[in-house]
């Protein structure tokens, strides 16, 4: 009997839930079918929603990148939406967009947990005629319409060239301290050095004497640190393109007083006691991304995506408002889609670590 | 009704309609329609077919709740579900990739849940000395290492051939396939529990392992087959789980373990064994759910909500003994 009444009880319930939802959907459906009709009346973002969906809350360089994206998206008079997810995972992000879509979003631009899990929820997305692009870490071609890529490979390696040529004064031995072997970003960027460097004869006196692997651990980056320092007694500077080995090889530099300098790819918080100009400090200057400006981007593609200026194929232009490299082209990512690179890497230096190194 | 274990222990009958709307599950039914209508307000978008599209994928959690429920009335814990569904979530996509049709990757999911959860169930029938809850933090511990050791330096597998996933994914309606699973095997497990012996010796093993061994009650049986319908219940988790991500990467299934048990308790259902009702748990489940994609429709940040479903459990493990003590003090 009890239970009986208790089944009654809980039917009673979901119909409720269910009814109540009823109610809401002509409305809702309304609202769809008004919403092209208003965005072919002017090309503007007033009244749009643009969604970010960032990694995981509590994580600072995500939190740069929010800033960047909110700052643009209100620049441009649209509606700014960022959410985190309850951990970094992708199942929490799936939970995230599946809300989004409720919501009735224009665009939703997501750094991804993981390449391919997200692709059902972001498809699911897209049918809802929502516009997806990634920034920061991207998803798989299919899940994605385009992607604000921080870190070009040609950029990057033109930018560490430069640096260990100016450091190294034109000449003389270098060494990379990257991180494991098989990693795809680091062979990318070591091979873009090398390229750089066989194909101009600019870099002709510099000598690459060796590619060390520090596997992205402190200790092992430190004991190859040791190793190449003792090895080559010409070495000049070494480029660490990673921002563990960067890290780890600034402190050995800094401990010894090396005549040796550090250049590299490194997170302005761990480096800030290492940069400098003069002998006591290991490392002159030194690249990352601008996470700022990352979310810049990807409001903007957001917002060019959601006003047809641009569909995500390659070779479209959009302009994306006072940013330095505006306008973009869209280029071929070599994974089946499309990305859009932010530009030269960041370069951190004595005049500006002190107001980065809190930031990330 | 003596013998039959509810949230408060009370020896006047109570089969009244006065009693069930004031019974622990009535007052969660009201929770859950005051949950909806609440949502209703807050949210615009907090519509029936917005709530079915979100639901699958928390919904998957909800196979978990029902052996889970039945271990938590033995007495025990089970905290390697999290695990169990990460390994078999791999399994699935590795041998879906692997070309083999989707029945036969069905089956080797499943008995790769069976086998976790039979790892379980020997261990702490062998050894009834050790408790639950480290038996199973250990193959917590054991399960996702091979799920890593699979799963290779990545740490990450996508399904490739979509298409069985796609299928089980698939809606009557608005209605996903999982909404009806989930009822459906919810009812069984319901009925189960109230209506035949092996629900009776679960109760019993639960208020009192010994004396259910002495009265005849195969008590190491019935750990051993609770354990490993834990298992295949994750699997089955897995599977949805996967229908929902195309892939299974080394953080799957983290923390499930610890919503099911959330569900229960708030559903009524006691740690320490022998009391509670499987239907409290799974209105508490919806509830749960519903709270969570009406809170997330307004975008509210998801600490937050974490917070208030902390609360919320901590409330309701509370209210059972504050009424408990007050209708105490009116007796007396």
């Amino acid at each position: 009997m009890k239970k009986k009444v208790l089944s009654v009880l809980l039917c009673a319930a979901m119909a409720a839930g269910m009814l109540a939802g009823c109610g809401g959907d002509d409305k809702a459906s309304t609202d769809d079918a008004n919403k092209p009709a208003a965005s072919d009346a002017d090309g503007s973002a007033a009244g749009k929603k643009f969604a970010l969906v960032t990694k995981s809350a509590g994580n600072p360089y995500n939190e740069k990148e929010a800033e960047g994206f909110q700052q643009a998206i209100e620049s441009i008079g649209g509606e700014c939406i960022i959410k985190h997810p309850e951990s970094a995972t992708a199942d929490a992000q799936v939970s995230v967009i599946q809300s989004l879509i409720s919501q009735g979003v224009d665009s939703i631009c997501i750094a991804a947990n993981d390449e391919n899990a997200l692709q059902a929820a972001l498809e699911d997305a897209m049918a809802a005629g929502i516009k997806v692009s990634c920034l920061d870490s991207k998803t798989n071609a299919a899940s994605r319409m385009t992607f604000a890529n921080q870190a070009g490979t040609t950029e990057i390696g033109q930018a560490l060239m430069d640096a260990v040529y100016d450091i190294a004064g034109g000449e003389g031995d270098w060494a990379i301290l990257s991180a494991t072997s098989q990693a795809t970003n680091q062979n990318a960027w070591i091979d873009a050095m090398k390229d750089i460097m066989e194909n101009d004869s600019k870099y002709a006196n510099l000598n690459l004497v060796e590619v060390a692997y520090g596997d992205d651990e402190p200790v092992k980056s430190t004991d190859q640190t040791q190793a190449l320092l003792s090895k080559y007694p010409n070495l000049k500077v070494i480029c660490a393109p990673t921002t563990v080995g960067i890290a780890a090889a600034a402190k050995v530099l800094q401990d010894q007083s090396s005549a040796v300098k550090l250049t590299g790819l490194g997170l302005p918080s761990e480096m800030a006691e290492y940069i400098g100009d003069d002998d006591a400090h290991s490392c002159p200057y030194m690249f990352l991304w601008n996470p700022i400006d990352v979310g810049r981007l990807g409001a903007y593609i957001s917002a060019a995506l959601v006003d047809g200026t641009i569909t995500g194929a390659a070779g479209e232009t959009f302009e994306a408002g006072d940013m330095p490299n505006s306008p973009y082209t869209i280029v071929d990512a070599g994974d089946g889609g499309t990305e859009v690179i932010l530009g030269a890497p960041f370069k951190f230096d004595p005049t500006n670590i002190e107001e980065w190194k809190t930031v990330y | 009704m003596a013998g039959k274990s509810g949230r408060t222990i009370d020896a006047t009958p109570k089969d009244v309609w006065k009693k069930n709307i004031l019974s622990w599950e009535g007052m969660l039914v009201i929770l859950f329609l005051l949950i909806n209508i609440f949502c209703r307000c807050i949210s615009p978008n907090y519509t029936m077919a917005n709530v079915l599209r979100e639901m699958p994928k928390y919904l998957s959690e909800i196979f978990l709740l029902f052996p889970m429920a039945y271990i938590l009335m033995l007495g025990e814990i089970d905290i390697s579900v999290g695990s169990t569904v990460c390994l078999s979530a791999t399994i699935a996509c590795i041998a879906s990739n692997a070309g083999i049709p989707f029945p036969i990757v069905i089956v080797l999911t499943i008995l790769t849940g069976a086998i976790c959860g039979m790892v379980n169930g020997f261990i702490l029938v062998k050894f009834p000395e050790l408790p639950s809850m480290i038996v199973t933090l250990g193959t917590q511990i054991v399960f996702r290492g091979i799920a890593e050791i699979i799963l290779g330096s990545g740490g990450s597998v996508s399904v490739t051939n979509t298409a069985g996933f796609r299928a089980i994914a698939g809606k009557i309606g608005p209605f996903p396939y999982i909404f009806f699973l989930v009822l459906i095997s919810g009812a069984v497990f319901i009925v189960i529990s109230i209506k035949t012996i092996f629900g009776r010796s679960l109760y019993a093993i639960g208020s009192n392992s010994r004396t259910s061994f002495y009265s005849g009650i195969k008590v190491k049986k019935v750990k051993f087959i609770v354990f490993t319908l834990m298992g295949i219940f994750a699997a089955i988790a897995a599977l949805f789980l996967t229908s929902s991500l195309y892939g299974a990467n080394t953080t799957t299934g983290n923390g499930f373990e610890m919503d099911a048990i959330a569900m229960a308790v708030f559903g009524g259902i006691a740690t320490t064994g022998g009391k509670g009702r499987l239907i409290g748990g799974l209105i508490s489940a919806f509830i749960i759910i519903c709270l969570r994609i009406g809170l997330g429709q307004i975008n509210m940040n998801p600490q937050v909500i974490l917070i208030i479903l902390g609360a919320l459990l901590i409330c309701a493990v509370l209210l059972p003994n504050v009424s408990a003590g007050l209708k105490l003090k009116k007796k007396s």
